[in-house]
């Protein structure tokens, strides 16, 4: 176990996950990585860390990683989600509710399932988006961003001072969903984003490392919107 | 007026809440009426329960998103949060936004946002 303390990040299969983990353990953390795709126990390999395949919506898949996480947890990424986009005139209440029990509702099982397990001083960094503040064709995925929000908001200030709660508000992000985008869609999506370019996971990676880290030792209950401006644009 | 109850600190209640306040938005804006979400300013700002603050942000997000959605079928989508002691606020708010063209807004009304981060 490192004196870092250990850092679990969901969604650690994925492109984002990636880069986060990576992020995390140049700091010293031992990394608990969790995905649903079992290809995260090779990643995990790779990187010298541990993984559990777990199906988070589940008991079961929340308390597989209570298994493994020990009991000095010193950093949360929840970082896991899906989309389902349509219309919400062609949405269907299986596709909303599947998003929002993914998205929300498994984040904050394992959250407060970990309660106990938080060091003093942990941090829990939710992967919100850009879209929390409304999107076209995702009534269901701008939800379930914005209850985590929410959520975060209520526990930073239940947790304070022992866990700060904080969230990152990515927009497009390059990652393999996005670049199997038709070219002309993408390219008029990253012509409304100020910063000219669409973010990489890097980008993101950064927010989040940050905001686990001790120079974020003030800042708890807030989102943090990593779009290159695209949340104040026409 | 949609008004969800508390959904306390039960976990399996949150999907259902979000899920049926979705479809019943959708039939109201579908079938022409306008719809006030109506939500405690203390979950908006996340200084009640943890699963209430995420049900009512949640709906705020899909508020906002129908407020897209909507703007070429001409929808009324607007959630409205209030305090203890801003009932009849509230009520008066709901009552303009049925004859108003607002859409995907958030009204906060009463002094409980005041100073604290827009949600």
């Amino acid at each position: 176990m490192s004196g870092a303390g250990t850092a679990i990040v969901t969604g650690a299969a994925g492109g984002l996950g990636g880069r986060i983990r990576e992020r995390l353990a140049a700091v010293g953390h031992d990394l608990l990585l969790v995905d649903l795709d079992p290809a995260v126990e090779d990643v995990a390999a790779a990187a010298g860390a541990r993984a559990v395949v777990a199906d988070l919506t589940k008991m079961e898949g929340v308390g597989a990683v209570l298994d493994a996480a020990g009991d000095d947890v010193a950093v949360l990424v929840n970082n896991a989600g899906i989309t389902r986009d349509a219309r919400a005139t062609k949405m269907s209440e299986a596709d909303f509710a599947a998003v929002i029990e993914i998205n929300l509702v498994a984040a904050m099982r394992l959250t407060l399932a970990l309660e106990p397990r938080y060091r003093d001083g942990a941090a829990v960094v939710n992967m919100s988006s850009r879209a929390s503040l409304g999107n076209f064709g995702q009534a269901n995925y701008s939800a379930s961003k914005s209850g985590l929000v929410g959520f975060g908001r209520a526990l930073a200030q239940r947790w304070a001072p022992r866990v700060r709660v904080n969230a990152v508000a990515p927009s497009l992000v390059d990652t393999p969903m996005t670049r199997a985008m038709p070219p002309d869609v993408l390219a008029k999506m990253v012509a409304r984003i100020p910063a000219g370019r669409i973010g990489t996971p890097d980008d993101v990676a950064g927010i989040v490392a940050f905001l686990a880290s001790p120079e974020a030792g003030y800042i708890t209950g807030q989102v943090l919107f990593a779009c290159g401006g695209r949340s104040v644009a026409p | 007026m949609l008004r969800p109850g508390s959904v306390g600190d039960d976990l399996d209640a949150v999907t259902p809440a979000l899920t049926e306040a979705f479809a019943e938005v959708r039939e109201a804006l579908e079938a022409g009426r306008p719809v006030a979400v109506v939500v405690d300013a203390r979950d908006l700002l996340g200084q009640g329960l943890p699963l209430d603050a995420a049900v009512a942000t949640g709906l705020l997000g899909m508020v906002r998103t129908l407020g897209i959605e909507g703007a070429k079928p001409g929808w009324g989508v607007n959630l409205v949060a209030g305090g203890e002691g801003d009932e009849a606020a509230v009520e008066e708010t709901v009552a303009m936004l049925a004859g108003s063209s607002l859409t995907g807004q958030l009204l906060q009304v009463g002094g409980a946002n005041l100073g604290k981060v827009v949600p």
